[in-house]
């Protein structure tokens, strides 16, 4: 399928709090309760529209263990977008934000959008991070914010949706070189470049004609 | 270097599948799989045998129930590799035939009219009861003296041995224990004055304190007993003296303080309670509970002087020993405790006596072992991951220098199918992650090299390929890590993964015991058996799908999705067929 944008997304967070069911949710619609855990990194791909803009996002689902890190770090550079997950179930997943930011800052492209999302929120009965929390952790770090639950899907979408919106936003504003792949960012066949490929107008609806 | 058999355990299992062959559907293989999964511990000995100077013994039993029906399923045996705190390694071997041929035996047996090195062979039987007793003395001595496996012991040696290898698991398991008391502890400590603390934390450490069950399982019921394994001097089993190098006396030495009483207490219908226990050879734990650095000394110590030994064996002599570190291990302990929950279901088939576990037994392990969470779960999984749970804990304490790394349960879960002791089960995973461990280092050494063997495996096999990928930059084949890192358990189903992993050991074990160039090369024509046969399968997969890489992908992004979702689309006898003809192409050039 054509789109207008590619965007790599990279989904990073401790392990166990549901970053493989967040994907899963996004792009295949369904929860896997049980879900083998992931080793290394995998891989998931859906099609958006955003701004009536087909948008193609290709999501790195990566293994929460530091032991994987070194491997995934790999996948930081190329990433136009990150999910940050925690569990709001288990507070130590929000105490190691702060590393996992760190770690994302020192290899991701400096423009990379970041989502920070607190996960299970239909457990909130055994919550143990406040909304509030979260959203003050996102404030100081200039993070996008959501509270999701990949069981009954609530925000997943809108978890995607909103980083891609705001991707698109700064490649209007013409912060990204897209035509630097390690920006993350693809400009689809479909879609003429304008001359600094940064910016966005006419061509808007011109969405996929030939893949 | 210590090898033990075991046996009755696994016949048992094998027996009561046979009567519930009729209503758990295994495809129609029961049977081959039975030998397959017989065949997988034998191997699994005989891979971790050990390098230079270890000497190994071997056990062997034979199995007077076995071989139903004259399918050929014959001699019962099991094997159980055990090393002590660190090197040692294990063996277990068959006959002067040897497991290889057994196992070829095996893989002949499966392979039903493909044409292909493996089934142009002349099919055999694994051996009959008989057949396999015949090659023991009446005290339990191969006839020949062992002499071709560099093994020697009597059946009382081999159950000695086993009694040891039981006690030290279970001692491991009281550490684990103890230490997860702690951190629970400080953890509710830290987070009353928290936020919202964690509701969980609290009733868990009293189910710690009264737990019991799990310990009944695996460890010795004598608190003299414990106090003298975790703190007695070196007292080197008598039986194996001559056999073992100095360095392994030592080292195993330091576990025997013997006194064998009860050799049959691995029951776990058994009543004990560990709890009374715990007061006095956990003391020095206890003690000095202010300073995290030396809480766990005594394992520490183990770890290192073992580690100090390992250095002589090829597979250590690069890594310092890394100091127990209290705070990863409480990391360990709450990542394994969400690995396990998260185990597939797929073993269930093969193990009817595990999968009817009932609700309450499953349930006072699940909270023997601190796991929580778990109502999602039917009893038989709760029961399986609380198996997990204790013997991936165990192992991190035993092996601190990989701890515990996402991967581990995948290479267990087929183990603690087939064993249903944990101690058994735990040593044949440590004979395992002999190799298997340098996957789950953090310097990633392990897991890079060979990344790099498989790129030039590639790169020599197929230039057009290789030029591609590193078009694409995949040259450093990362695509295949998950292969790499489980040994393909993501891409192949359970039975299929155990065919995979035994004619891998095999190939290892025909190394180490030297049958290189003469058996091996007549069984396999001509190609010599490979430390690596697994990359060479690997290759073999991905040069399966040149022609839509080459033609239809541009992205390593691409190529990865392909690998990752090749679940269930792989003929296992395939992919050995080309890895043994890559073998036989490049095994000199690579």
């Amino acid at each position: 399928m054509s789109y207008d944008y590619l965007f790599k997304y990279i989904i990073i967070g401790d392990t166990g709090v549901g970053k493989s069911c967040l994907l899963l949710q996004f792009t295949d619609k369904r929860f896997q309760p049980v879900h083998d855990l992931t080793i290394g990194v995998e891989f998931g791909a859906r099609m958006v529209t955003i701004d009536s803009r087909p948008i193609k996002l290709q999501i790195w689902d990566t293994a929460g263990q530091e032991s994987f890190r070194s491997i995934t770090r790999s996948y930081y550079r190329g990433a136009a977008g990150a999910l940050l997950v925690y569990d709001i179930t288990r507070r130590e997943t929000f105490n190691h934000l702060a590393s996992w930011l760190e770690d994302a800052r020192q290899h991701a492209n400096p423009n990379m959008s970041i989502m920070l999302i607190g996960n299970k929120s239909d457990l909130a009965h055994r919550r143990a991070v406040s909304k509030e929390e979260g959203e003050q952790f996102a404030k100081e770090n200039g993070l996008l914010f959501l509270e999701a639950s990949a069981r009954t899907a609530q925000n997943v979408e809108e978890a995607f949706i909103k980083t891609a919106a705001k991707i698109l936003q700064n490649i209007q504003e013409g912060v990204f070189d897209v035509s630097n792949e390690s920006s993350g960012i693809k400009v689809g066949y479909g879609r003429p470049q304008g001359p600094s490929g940064a910016r966005d107008g006419a061509v808007a609806q011109r969405g996929g004609c030939c893949g | 270097m210590v090898v033990l058999p075991i046996l009755t355990k696994t016949t048992t299992w094998w027996k009561k599948k046979k009567k519930q062959q009729n209503t758990t559907s295994f495809g129609g293989c029961g049977e081959g799989l039975t030998v397959i999964s017989r065949c997988f511990f034998l191997l699994m000995l005989f891979l971790s045998t050990g390098g230079d100077g270890n000497k190994s013994i071997l056990l062997v039993e034979a199995n007077s129930h076995g071989g139903g029906g004259g399918g050929g399923v014959g001699g019962g045996f099991g094997g159980w590799a055990s090393s002590a705190s660190s090197n040692v390694g294990i063996a277990i071997i068959v006959t002067a035939m040897a497991g290889i041929a057994l196992a070829a035996t095996v893989v002949y047996s499966r392979r039903g009219s493909l044409k292909s090195p493996w089934s142009r062979k002349r099919r055999k039987h694994a051996l009959l009861p008989k057949q396999w007793k015949r090659f023991f003395t009446p005290d339990g001595r191969l006839s020949d003296g062992g002499a071709n496996y560099d093994m020697n012991s009597t059946q009382e040696e081999r159950d000695l041995v086993k009694e040891q290898k039981r006690r030290e698991y279970g001692s491991l398991r009281k550490q684990c224990k103890q230490i997860l008391k702690r951190s629970e502890k400080s953890l509710k400590f830290k987070e009353t004055s928290g936020i919202s603390s964690n509701e969980g934390s609290g009733d868990f450490s009293q189910v710690l304190d009264s737990s019991c069950l799990e310990d009944m399982a695996s460890a010795s019921r004598s608190p003299s007993i414990f106090g003298r394994t975790l703190t007695e001097d070196p007292d080197p089993p008598i039986w194996d003296q001559a056999l073992q190098s100095p360095s392994l006396l030592e080292e195993d030495g330091d576990k025997s303080g013997l006194t064998c009483e009860d050799a049959s207490a691995g029951d776990t219908e058994s009543s004990d309670s560990d709890s009374s226990e715990e007061p006095e050879d956990m003391q020095p734990l206890l003690a000095t509970k202010g300073s995290e650095e030396n809480y766990l000394d005594e394992p520490a110590k183990q770890n290192s002087s073992s580690t100090d030994l390992e250095n002589k064996s090829p597979s250590n002599t690069e890594n310092k020993p890394k100091p127990f570190n209290a705070e990863d291990f409480a990391k360990w302990q709450r990542i394994i405790r969400l690995d396990a929950l998260r185990t597939n279901d797929e073993w269930i088939a093969y193990s009817p006596t595990q999968s009817a576990v009932s609700e309450i037994k499953a349930h006072q392990l699940a909270d023997s072992v601190g796991l929580k969470e778990y109502d999602h779960l039917e009893p038989c999984r709760v029961f399986h991951a609380a198996r997990m749970v204790a013997i991936l804990e165990a192992y991190a304490l035993h092996d601190p220098e990989i701890g515990y790394c996402q991967g581990m349960s995948d290479l267990l879960d087929p183990i603690i199918t087939v064993f249903e002791e944990d101690h058994q089960a735990f040593w044949c995973f440590v004979g395992f992650m002999k190799k298997a461990r340098h996957n789950f280092r953090l310097d990633e050494v392990g897991i890079q090299r060979q990344l790099k063997i498989v790129s030039k495996i590639i790169q020599r096999k197929d230039i057009h390929l290789y030029r591609h990928l590193e078009k694409l930059q995949a040259e450093d084949c990362f695509f295949v890590y998950r292969m790499v890192i489980v040994l393909f358990r993501r891409e192949l189903s359970f039975e299929q993964t155990l065919c995979l992993w035994e004619v891998i050991w095999a190939d290892q074990a025909a190394i180490r015991a030297g049958t290189a160039k003469s058996t091996w090369g007549r069984i396999r024509l001509r190609a010599p058996p490979n430390e690596d046969l697994l990359l060479y399968a690997i290759s073999a997969c991905v040069l399966q799908k040149r022609k839509l890489i080459i033609e239809k992908y541009s992205s390593m992004d691409e190529i990865m999705r392909e690998c990752n979702s090749m679940a269930g689309r792989l003929d296992v006898w395939k992919l050995l067929d080309d890895a043994h003809d890559l073998v036989v192409t490049l095994h000199d050039k690579i």
